[in-house]
């Protein structure tokens, strides 16, 4: 159907406005990292920067804790993420393939952990993980975090595997293929956006988690940006600058993620295979 | 290259009984082609043998060895799905070495077997391309490719053409055939293409309902069919019906009568014992087998509707005078005109008769 002039107009009007309302904070955040501090703060703002300067990335690198923090999370994310997906991938798999008794009921069940806001559980998980000496460890948050990851993340990769063609996994268990190689060397490749997308959830789940990483970590030095952030908001003033830097530098290894993992975001994957 | 037995093999899913009992034996080196219309167990029978599907009751042997709840590797059979289920992410190499590395072969070996088996299968250029990048029928070739470096003791067939356009098709079941004869190995293959069945089989398994309507050679059916399911459904254009009546049992054979139709009289010859005189009976007229009118009392009087000139043969569909439609073929093809009323001669000799049960008479 073609669609007329003003039906154009309303479609790119009303996507370039979308666009804007999620582009323009960022844009905000990033362009005003590279202002001299009296643009910042100007009275008549800026959406053009008409000054550059790198002086809050070099304060934020030489004058705080951020590397360290920025170490942490990266350490907190990748690992959470890595461990989500060596979990749920099997998990769905039995999930998926499988019989085994209340395997409906159990699918269903563990959405449950979503159903209890986090605070709820602090407390339980705070005093669990100083009995095990998790507390003030970035392992704690790693469990936090594939804990509330995981369920969504078995779902989502359920039904990308439900995605594959039935006959390509009969072929394999015919080939003599056991479980574990048919999920590891035919499946796996080929839910690979699936695999995508779960990693990108719980990577930003894991870099933006405040609440946990608040409570369960002490030490400055092991503090996630999220927190070791807030402590550059000062009780008296607020560098704005240095603020606006951090978050501009917080987004970049998601960003790199997103490049990375985004060529994994191909169609047609199955191409080839049952047509 | 082993034979295969089915004894008295049973599938239910829940109340549902989809095979109802079969019993079959194919020899070693046979190609059995199992026909059927939709929804007749045939594929459902294809994946019990493959070990896809867990048989109710009953006992599946593969030579000579009870394999009825045997991992479906280790059955002895590969299989060629319909949708060619190649793994995407491999190469043509890989895809065919797949199962031979699963077996725990050496890769010199595999190395070995594939070049043999593209080499047979004319793939020898593709070995390095990925699934996507190969038509059709290279894919089907893939396919069948990876069935044959396991030299399995039977090999089994899902409607592999199903997916191709018709040139292509003609070509793989000439290459299929042509493997067989190659390879003599026992080969099972599902369609509902009764000319893939007819010119692929050593024998047929005709299937109604998960039961075996009758089993025999391509040509044993066509002339003999024991039933009027396998006759209508061996032979195309399909088989016509016709109701009529046994007037009198005569030195001859049946005469019969269907004066609805403008049938005045008929004799036919019975396969077994004739039943008595006012019987209903269905007669079987093969499209091909109307002879011209000529005066003859074994006419069907009826109404052309649609004329179908192919060249060669021309195929006349008409409503007799009880509604019923029927085929002819005809070599004809001015004698007929649509609208017009017409007689169509039928040679006695070559009728079969059908009980109310649609058992041959």
């Amino acid at each position: 159907m073609k669609r007329t002039w003003p039906q154009s107009i309303a479609l790119f009007g009303g996507l370039g406005l979308l666009a804007a309302v999620i582009g323009l904070p960022f844009w905000w955040v990033a362009s005003g990292s590279i202002k001299v501090p009296r643009e910042i703060i100007s009275r008549v703002p800026t959406m053009v920067p008409h000054s550059f300067t790198l002086q809050h990335f070099e304060k934020l690198l030489q004058s705080t804790d951020f590397p360290g923090y920025l170490l942490n999370s990266m350490v907190v994310a990748l690992f959470s993420t890595a461990f989500t997906i060596a979990l749920a991938l099997p998990a769905a798999y039995a999930f998926f393939r499988m019989e085994f008794p209340g395997r409906a009921a159990l699918y269903r069940v563990i959405l449950l952990a979503y159903a209890f806001p986090s605070v709820v559980v602090l407390i339980p998980i705070y005093g669990l993980f100083a009995r095990l000496g998790l507390i003030d460890t970035r392992i704690g948050l790693v469990i936090v975090n594939i804990a509330f990851a995981l369920p969504f993340s078995i779902w989502m990769m359920r039904s990308f595997l439900a995605s594959v063609p039935r006959e390509i996994e009969e072929a394999a268990v015919i080939d003599g293929a056991p479980p574990r190689v048919i999920l590891l060397r035919i499946l796996t490749p080929l839910i690979a956006p699936g695999i995508a997308s779960v990693s990108i959830f719980t990577f930003i789940a894991s870099w933006t988690e405040y609440l946990f990483a608040s409570v369960l970590i002490v030490s400055d030095a092991k503090r996630t940006i999220p927190v070791g952030f807030a402590g550059i908001i000062g009780q008296y003033q607020i560098d704005w600058g240095l603020l606006l830097a951090g978050a501009t530098a917080a987004t970049i290894p998601v960003v790199i993620l997103f490049a990375f993992v985004g060529r994994w975001f191909v169609s047609g994957l199955t191409e080839g295979a049952v047509k | 290259m082993a034979g295969l037995s089915l004894h008295s093999v049973k599938k239910r899913f829940g109340d549902t009984e989809v095979i109802a009992g079969v019993d079959l034996k194919v020899e070693e080196g046979e190609f059995v082609v199992f026909v059927g219309p939709s929804g007749c167990g045939k594929s459902t029978l294809l994946r019990m043998i493959a070990g896809l599907e867990t048989t109710s009751s009953g006992r599946i042997e593969i030579g000579g060895a009870d394999v009825t709840h045997v991992d479906p590797a280790k059955r002895g059979i590969a299989m060629v799905f319909q949708t060619y289920a190649l793994y995407p992410h491999m190469t043509v190499a890989a895809n065919m070495g797949f199962p031979l590395e699963m077996a725990g072969l050496p890769q010199t070996e595999i190395d070995a077997k594939v070049a043999e088996a593209a080499r047979v299968l004319h793939l020898e250029p593709y070995l390095q391309r990925k699934p996507r990048e190969l038509s059709g029928g290279q894919r089907q070739r893939v396919a069948i490719g990876r069935a044959i470096v396991r030299q399995p003791g039977v090999f089994l067939f899902d409607e592999p053409l199903s997916n191709l356009d018709a040139e292509l098709r003609v070509q793989m079941r000439i290459e299929i055939a042509r493997l067989h004869q190659q390879l003599g190995a026992t080969m099972i293959y599902v369609t509902h293409d009764q000319v893939e069945a007819m010119t692929l089989a050593s024998r047929i398994v005709v299937l109604r309902a998960g039961r075996i309507e009758q089993v025999g050679a391509p040509l044993e059916l066509y002339h003999n069919p024991d039933n009027s399911f396998v006759g209508g459904f061996i032979g195309s254009p399909r088989m016509n019906f016709v109701k009529a009546r046994i007037i009198r049992r005569t030195d001859e054979g049946i005469e019969l009568s269907a004066p609805a139709t403008g049938l005045a009289k008929l004799i036919a010859q019975p396969r077994g014992a004739s039943p008595g005189e006012g019987t209903e009976v269905t007669l079987g007229i093969r499209p091909e087998h109307f002879v011209a009118a000529k005066g003859s009392d074994a006419t069907l009087a009826g109404q052309v509707s649609v004329v179908e000139r192919l060249g060669g043969v021309t195929y006349v569909h008409a409503s007799l005078g009880d509604g019923t439609m029927i085929t002819v073929e005809t070599r004809d093809d001015k004698g007929f005109g649509e609208g017009a009323d017409a007689r169509f001669g039928i040679d006695g000799s070559k009728v079969f008769m059908f009980d109310a049960d649609g058992q041959r008479i």
